[in-house]
């Protein structure tokens, strides 16, 4: 089991440098867009779209990634009731099945979504992207971000030694 | 209203267990929606209603060309932190503050002031002003109380000061102008400097130990270090001129738009931080990364808060608020009062961005109903949240500070912070009482 979490845990590089690369690419566009458009009067007509783009990608691709590491935005104030009582463990486990089930039906409402773009051949204004794919990426992410909560949550069930640093 | 009422009770319940905001909201949001929508939680039109609002709404968030700017300005606070800005703006405020006693504690509220200038989120001007002040202060004796008050005190101004995260969420939330709501945070930023000083004089009254006095500087070295702040200066106008129409002469002919001055602020802070050669390929990815994984989690709770803000609306709770308020006659000085008072319990246990989205969907219609203005409240409203930042038992800026410094309790830090929370609730009171002060900005000059 320990390697496939290493594997894993490698892997979920891959999104994050995807992630990363896009905030670039926004950061270094938004600043191009604004000279030519002061330089030259010829601003990045498509920049809008793509700025959407981009942002589904730097939001998305890293969710299941701070899924994984406890990144979402929590409150710990109970703990130490939970760490008297030795329940974290439940706990942990029961937040972790709950949100990863949770999150399968709207995963696969976006699926849907993104199904009916692609029959009704729904593309971006300037450079005709089809908006299906943005809807099979967000669906995706969303789908792994899914199966990292419930994959985490069995984890804390039946084998929480896995969940502590080797 | 009832309905909206236990959903409240049971996000507040999911969230004491442990349950990350984003699934408490998103979970409670999308149930009441089912049963507001089908009569029942197992009604299969109800069902149907609820998932097409959550696919929607998970799909245009994640796309909302406005919220591109909230990426861009954390980008840009990792940028300026690299670039060394903070140093400079602290050796300065050093320079014609550190010769009286509590003088380091109030050059570093100072300088917190000047990167809020450039910041737009408090957690990072408390990360980045406790590195540069705290070593500093401790070498001249401050003793921990004053030393880590004033840094995750003054280090809450980076949302009040412009650029400002919590305002663009509170504007695109509230369709309200982003840059009225930037200049209207500058005063009752300015007032939040000038009373956090007085704070600290009183620590050191009360405490002479507490902060000793450092060597006077003469002119000459002030001016150079002065003269070293340029950078920061620069950004500031750079974002907050441009959105000012400050830029649109001849040859620029500039206007931004929240999203390219956060734009230009970011590669701004990156060609800065690059020039100095303080920016190694890895702290440019580092940067890059933390940037990615702050907004994907704040973009999570917006989802979250907006999938239970649809619910409350469709179970007619802000509408139920505004009935129940007029059919009893309260006054709206009552109604704030109450509303400042939920806030300043909720501040207990929410962190800020949460806070704002569970409350303002509900809150903004009652407030401008009553005849108040949006943008008054929009800063009433980050005012309180800065409160929030610094009180027990989650005040995060503080726990901030104990990441930072190590070692350091946050009963010390909570108890030295005490002086500075009464300033803030003086602050909150001045501006409730008198409006104009965060108006007279955005009134004869906004855009």
């Amino acid at each position: 089991m320990r390697p496939v979490l290493t594997l894993l845990r490698q892997a979920s590089h891959l999104p994050v440098a995807l992630a990363c690369t896009a905030l670039f690419v926004l950061m270094v566009m938004t600043f191009s867009d604004v000279v030519l458009r002061s330089a030259a009067n010829a601003p990045i007509e498509a920049a809008t779209e793509i700025t959407r783009i981009l942002m589904a990608i730097i939001v998305f691709s890293v969710m299941p990634v701070i899924s994984a590491r406890g990144g979402h935005i929590a409150v710990d104030l109970t703990d130490p009731v939970f760490a008297r009582y030795r329940l974290g463990r439940w706990r942990d486990a029961a937040i972790h099945l709950a949100a990863g089930l949770m999150l399968i039906y709207p995963v696969r409402q976006i699926w849907v979504l993104a199904e009916r773009a692609r029959g009704f051949g729904d593309v971006t204004e300037y450079l005709a992207i089809p908006q299906f794919y943005i809807g099979w990426f967000i669906a995706l992410f969303a789908g792994a971000t899914a199966l990292v909560l419930i994959g985490l949550g069995l984890l804390h069930l039946f084998a929480p030694k896995m969940l502590r640093p080797a | 209203m009832t309905v909206a009422l236990i959903g409240f009770a049971l996000v507040l319940i999911l969230v004491l267990l442990r349950m990350p905001i984003v699934f408490a909201m998103g979970l409670v949001g999308t149930l009441g929606f089912v049963l507001e929508r089908g009569g029942s939680l197992f009604s299969e039109r109800g069902m149907r209603a609820a998932l097409s609002m959550v696919g929607r709404q998970i799909m245009d968030t994640a796309q909302d060309y406005g919220l591109s700017v909230v990426p861009l300005f954390i980008l840009m606070g990792l940028f300026v932190n690299k670039g060394g800005l903070a140093r400079e703006l602290y050796a300065a405020s050093n320079a014609f503050l550190g010769h009286r006693r509590g003088g380091l504690a109030m050059a570093t509220v100072v300088a917190c002031g000047g990167f809020s200038a450039i910041c737009g989120s408090s957690l990072a001007t408390a990360a980045t002003m406790s590195k540069v002040a705290m070593p500093e202060m401790r070498r001249y004796g401050y003793s921990d109380r004053l030393s880590t008050a004033s840094i995750a005190a003054g280090g809450t101004l980076g949302i009040l000061i412009p650029p400002s995260v919590i305002l663009v969420i509170y504007g695109l939330l509230t369709e309200t102008s982003i840059g009225q709501l930037f200049i209207a945070g500058i005063i009752p930023g300015l007032l939040g400097i000038v009373f956090y000083l007085f704070a600290v004089r009183f620590t050191v009254w009360r405490d002479p130990k507490s902060g000793p006095a450092a060597e006077r500087q003469d002119s000459g070295e002030r001016l150079r270090a002065l003269g070293q702040v340029w950078a920061v200066l620069l950004l500031f106008f750079l974002v907050i001129g441009g959105l000012y129409g400050a830029l649109d002469i001849w040859p620029l002919n500039l206007t931004f738009s929240p999203t390219e001055a956060a734009g230009m602020g970011a590669m701004g802070a990156f060609l800065i931080a690059l020039a100095r050669g303080s920016l190694r390929f890895r702290d440019m990815v580092e940067a890059l990364r933390e940037t990615a994984f702050t907004s994907a989690a704040l973009f999570a709770v917006l989802i979250g808060a907006q999938i239970f803000s649809n619910f409350v609306n469709l179970a007619g709770l802000p509408d139920a608020l505004v009935a129940l308020v007029t059919d009893n006659a309260v006054s709206p000085m009552t109604v704030m009062a109450l509303i400042l008072v939920i806030y300043l319990l909720l501040g207990m246990v929410f962190e800020s961005l949460s806070m704002l989205l569970l409350t303002v969907p509900i809150f903004f219609p009652l407030v401008t109903s009553l005849g108040f203005d949006p943008v008054w409240f929009g800063i009433v409203v980050v005012v309180v949240t800065e409160i929030s930042l610094i009180t027990p038992p989650v005040g995060l800026n503080v726990f901030i500070l104990k990441g930072v410094v190590g070692d350091v309790t946050t009963g010390t830090i909570f108890r030295g912070v005490t002086p500075f929370w009464i300033a803030d609730i003086f602050r909150l009171a001045l501006i409730v009482f008198l409006p104009w002060l965060v108006l007279v900005l955005p009134q004869s000059m906004g855009p």
